[in-house]
């Protein structure tokens, strides 16, 4: 592994503080850990055949193939945030896929070949089919369980209407297959759910595996930043999907039987209690969850048939009301107390100022140009009418009084689908419906008025998911250093947050969210910047310090700044225009001087204007 | 002809008194209750003890709605509560709940299929046509349900306190509404009203202990379609539970038995706020 | 003095609350006699309305104790609070916009007898209520819903009412109308107000005290009626 340069080693102290205990770098424990488990697996599965019985072995051959599939679960639900029913639904299209060609077409190496990849494919299809119906900009994440719980009862139905084609309720069995002994099976099986789970291992670990968390944690803020959140969704579902369609085709090949069951609702949500024992979000939990308690039923429902099922169910009620995170959380700290080592500290990260960008800002004098935009709740007119220009290297500030629509107006700007009446231009392009993705592609970036960030993300990760936009998210890895803008390094060194790049954001200071979300936003390279607030609650000196990053933006950068401001005496000290906003409407517009000098403004502020509504 | 009419109706009818509990508590608490079809099952089992003893049947629904309240109470203050904030998790540890209660009802009483006294057997002439008599009383009594149910929600006391929790719950709080025994009674409502209707069901099926997951899966569908108004849940169920009838009289029964997940989740792709009356 | 202390109807001591890490109040102390109206003036941001949700239970009080005629209430829940006999008149989200006017004065009484039995009161305030009790809450004017909810704080009779920036984008007229109901809600039922105003002549003509809240701290007490106040106070509140 690469050895982290320099300036890394600074940003170390502040991990250790963090975590309390000596710091290990995940990428290389990653890979490190991902290798001793792999190794470890893969003994235990050539050493399976030789201590357990053909019973256990055959048993165990079920179960690897289904802690196959519970992976995907895990990564769908205990990192992006899905609450997915329908993971069965691939198991079974993988399933169905083996049987229906052996049966109906041809048995062979190729005509396996074949079905093997029908099955991943089909499943990556229908999976990706899903997604685009459950994953569109503003879907609850109720919409997407709904349509995961959809799935199975269709494909259970549309077995069912097979008719002799598909076995119908009875399945497909004795269609030939490769009558390999069940230790070969057993290996299959064992090195399949290894690949698998070691993938996943490095995957959840990689940059993109963080900008899945970001994604469940905020996946608003995600598209804010010019993250593609439902592309991201849909390309997850159809990889859990093709990896679940594999373990489902290796199972039916193995059993040489296949049920309308494999593909069920039921087993979709046994997939996901498994999921919620074992621990969701922490991969290796769900599989020995899935491997003990589908092993254990296997003996248990023979003797005590109804009454494991009972305590299954009572167990996982408990740990969803008392225990969400699944029991290996807990395991995991008990044997950390025990060897002396604290959690994984986060990666160190080297910042270096990333190159100035060969397109310049000049050819467009007003990057942001607003024409009659207006938003209507209902008979509510929160905006009306408002039209207003912003220039290039220039801090256009918005007040108003509450109420006037000032935040609506930022969210008008940032989101197509928000305007009902109106056009929005950003460097000339018309931002039509476009999702917040969307427009941030056209370069405009938005801070917010609240500083919910990342809880579990650190600083570091933070201003790396930033630069998706720019830089992508590796896949497998996790980046060493990273290149930001200039403007950003300098809020970040500002603020006290560049020896700070381990610590999870939620244990930074007010001040600091404040600094780091600016400094994620400029991390996108924007050219319109919309800035809700972004001193409320900060100290005299932090103000002034922003206030000084915000007006060389606009000088020495060109920036287009748009400014929502409570304190009208920084917003005199910084702002080139001010524009007056009224109970949605555009009170006036007009230089510092002109609109301290309004009788017009000051009455507003005094609240003295008499009401408008009939 | 009548006869598809009145399938239409009655189908519609009994959708909706099986999917009316599920509604009450979405609407008040937000919370989706996947324990729906195992409440619906004890309902079932409830009428067949009330008439293994000896009583009347009639007597069984009653007795559901009394056993699913009192449980409703209990099972809420135990599992519910820890989890208003976590909506997702509520979905999970209901649908945990129904196992347990499956699990125990199959302990109890068997996992095989059996059979309820019917309060009323045979059929009813009705024009020139006959036609099942229970279904028809339960249709009526589907009907009453959301009449009493309209009746509770606008002309009581705690219909207004839990309007107010509904519309905002903050304020209502900030006014002296206890809200949290505004939502332990609604899940006991809610709950009381799927046992019943569960016991109403019962004579035109079996009961077995997973007698209610095929209903749990089509209210769920139809409540998320219709929103929380009991004039769209009528809407929504004889919209979709037409469309199964119709399916499954000229297509194929097996379809018919998709119709109402595949339209429902359809529906709300196209509008995510389904049919909401308001 | 040998009178007998009163249990004052209000009494808030060392209030410490706020927003996840930020602290809004820093230590606010205020007491309200029976009958007493006082005003808490301030500019947007120095903390008036987090005071009153404070108060209400609506936020948790990291320190300090809010007391009701002597009574302990710190830490209970908002309904507790209201039921203890508090009317909270809040700034945003006042009123059930889809209820009927009817249906949102009801709301405020806990039973529907005395709601029946004081609701011929507001004929003397706000007589425009009884006219519209039937229409939807949501189609009134602003003016008019600013009414329903000091009618709903009325009917209540409360022994506290918090009233959070009533004269808000009120016409002169209508704001004269809520000093009157305000002061007659006083007199009648010798209810304690805590008026949270940005409006200045409107707040000194109806409180008894003031005090100036700024950056979550009381920087300033006075006697209302006091008229070299107003000059200081305005430049406290000025833009």
């Amino acid at each position: 592994m690469v050895e982290p340069a320099p300036v890394a080693r600074a940003a170390r102290p502040a991990a250790e503080r963090a975590s309390g205990a000596t710091a290990r770098t995940p990428v290389r424990s990653a890979w490190r850990s991902a290798l001793v488990g792999s190794a470890l697996g893969l003994a235990a599965v050539a050493a399976g055949p030789f201590l357990l019985d053909t019973y256990t072995t055959n048993i165990l051959i079920r179960a690897l193939f289904l802690a196959a599939l519970v992976v995907g679960v895990d990564i769908l639900w205990g990192y992006a945030g899905v609450l997915t029913f329908g993971q069965s639904a691939f198991f079974g299209v993988g399933a169905y896929a083996c049987a229906l060609v052996f049966t109906h077409y041809g048995f062979g190496p190729g005509w396996a070949v074949g079905a093997l990849a029908l099955g991943v494919l089909g499943a990556a299809g229908v999976a990706a089919l899903v997604g685009w119906l459950a994953f569109y900009h503003g879907a609850s994440p109720l919409y997407a369980s709904i349509i995961t719980l959809a799935l199975p009862i269709v494909l259970v139905q549309a077995i069912f209407a097979g008719g002799r084609f598909t076995g119908s309720s009875s399945g497909l069995s004795a269609f030939p297959t490769y009558y390999w002994s069940v230790g070969t099976w057993f290996t299959i099986a064992g090195v399949y759910l290894v690949a698998v789970t070691a993938a996943a291992w490095l995957f959840v670990r990689s940059d993109f595996g963080r900008l899945l968390v970001a994604i469940r944690e905020n996946e608003e803020r995600c598209a804010y930043l010019g993250v593609p959140v439902s592309g991201v969704k849909i390309a997850l579902m159809a990889a859990s999907g093709a990896v679940g369609a594999g373990a489902g085709f290796g199972y039916a090949a193995f059993t040489n039987v296949v049920a309308p069951e494999l593909g069920g609702f039921l087993l979709g949500t046994e997939l996901l209690i498994w999921t919620a024992l074992g621990g969701r979000g922490t991969l290796i939990g769900p599989v020995l969850g899935t491997l003990g308690i589908d092993v254990t039923a296997s003996y248990l429902t023979g003797a005590l048939p109804f009454l494991w099922s009972l305590l299954i169910g009572i167990a996982f009620v408990a740990v969803i009301v008392l225990l969400p995170q699944g029991v290996a959380p807990v395991v995991a700290s008990g044997a950390r107390r025990l060897l002396g080592r604290g959690p994984a500290a986060p990666s160190p990260l080297a910042l270096a100022p990333a190159p100035a960008r060969a397109e310049t800002r000049e050819g467009v004098a007003a990057p942001l140009k607003v024409e009659n935009l207006s938003r209507r709740y209902g008979s509510l007119k929160v905006l009306d009418g408002v039209s207003f220009e912003a220039q290039a290297g220039a801090i256009l500030s918005i007040v108003g009084p509450n109420g006037a629509g000032k935040t609506t107006l930022m969210r008008c700007l940032s989101d197509g689908g928000e305007r009902t009446g109106g056009r929005v231009h950003v460097n000339g392009v018309e931002i039509g419906r476009g999702a917040p993705q969307t427009v941030a592609a056209l370069g405009v970036g938005r801070s917010f008025q609240n500083t919910n960030l990342f809880d579990t993300l650190t600083v570091g990760e933070c201003l790396t998911l930033a630069r998706y936009k720019r830089d992508g998210a590796r896949k497998f890895a996790r980046r060493l250093a990273l290149d930001l803008p200039q403007p950003a390094l300098d809020i970040l060194s500002a603020t006290g947050l560049s020896d700070r790049l381990g610590l999870e954001t939620r244990h930074l200071s007010h001040g600091m969210k404040r600094g780091l979300e600016l400094a994620m936003v400029l991390a996108t390279e924007p050219d319109v910047l919309l800035l809700d607030e972004p001193t409320a609650g900060l100290t005299k000196a932090e103000r002034t310090a922003i206030g000084g990053v915000l007006v060389d933006l606009a000088r020495a950068h060109g920036l287009c700044t748009l400014l929502i401001e409570h304190d009208l005496d920084f917003v005199r000290e910084i702002s080139d225009r001010v524009v007056v906003l009224h109970q949605g409407e555009l009170l006036m517009e007009g230089t510092v001087e002109e609109v301290v000098a309004s009788d017009l403004v000051k009455a507003v502020y005094a609240g003295e204007r008499a009401e408008t509504a009939p | 002809m009548t006869i598809l009419a009145l399938d239409i109706v009655t189908t519609a009818l009994i959708l909706f008194v099986v999917a009316a509990g599920l509604m009450v508590i979405l609407g008040v608490m937000k919370l989706i209750n996947f324990a729906h079809g195992a409440f619906l099952t004890v309902g079932g089992y409830t009428a067949m003890v009330v008439t293994d003893a000896g009583l009347s049947p009639w007597l069984a629904a009653p007795a559901a709605l009394a056993f699913g309240f009192g449980a409703g109470l209990l099972i809420e203050r135990v599992i519910v509560r820890p989890l208003y904030d976590r909506p997702l998790d509520a979905i999970l540890a209901t649908w945990g709940l129904g196992i347990v209660i499956t699990q125990l009802i199959t302990l109890g009483f068997g996992r095989e299929v059996q059979f309820a006294a019917s309060p009323m057997t045979g059929t009813l002439p009705l024009g020139d046509t006959e036609y099942s008599a229970w279904r028809l009383v339960v249709s009526g009594v589907a009907l009453a349900v959301g009449a009493g149910l309209t009746a509770l929600l606008y002309l009581t006391r705690f219909g207004l306190n839990a309007r107010a929790v509904i519309m905002n719950e903050p304020l209502a709080r900030g006014l002296g509404i206890d809200s949290g025994r505004v939502r332990a009674t609604t899940f006991g409502l809610g709950a009381g009203l799927a046992c019943a209707a569960g016991a109403l069901i019962t004579p035109l099926l079996s009961v077995d202990p997973n007698m209610g997951l095929p209903w749990l899966v089509n209210s769920f569908m139809l409540v998320l379609v219709s929103g929380v108004s009991i004039p769209s849940l009528m809407l929504a169920s004889l919209l979709l539970g037409g469309a199964q009838v119709l399916v499954s009289s000229f297509v194929s029964p097996i379809l018919g038995g998709m119709t109402i997940v595949v339209l429902a989740a359809a529906l709300l792709r196209i509008n995510p706020k389904g049919l909401s009356l308001g | 003095m040998n009178v007998p202390p009163v249990a004052p109807a209000l009494e808030v001591e060392g209030l410490v609350s706020g927003y996840g890490g930020a602290m809004v109040l820093r230590g606010v102390s205020l007491r309200l006699a029976p009958g007493e109206i006082v005003a808490v003036l301030g500019k947007n941001g120095m903390g008036k309305s987090t005071l009153l949700k404070t108060v209400m239970g609506f936020l948790p009080a990291r320190e300090g104790r809010v007391r009701l005629g002597g009574e302990d209430v710190t830490g209970r829940a908002p309904h507790l609070v209201a039921r203890a006999g508090v009317a909270h008149a809040p700034q945003e989200f006042t009123i059930f916009q889809d209820l009927t006017v009817a249906e949102n004065l009801r709301l405020g009484v806990s039973s529907d007898a005395d709601y029946r039995a004081r609701l011929g009161a507001l004929e003397g305030v706000f007589p425009r209520m009884l006219e519209r009790l039937r229409q939807r809450a949501g189609t009134l004017s602003g003016g008019e819903q600013k009414m329903l909810l000091m009618s709903r704080a009325l009917l209540a009779r409360p022994r506290v009412m918090l009233v959070d920036e009533i004269s808000e984008g009120l016409q002169p007229t209508m704001i004269d109308r809520m000093a009157e109901a305000l002061r007659a809600a006083r007199e009648g039922h010798g209810v304690a107000i805590l008026l949270v105003e940005q409006h200045l002549a409107f707040a000194l003509s109806v409180a008894d005290r003031y005090a100036v809240l700024k950056l979550g701290e009381i920087i300033e007490e006075g006697a209302a009626g006091d008229p070299a106040a107003a000059g200081a106070l305005a430049d406290h509140l000025k833009v």
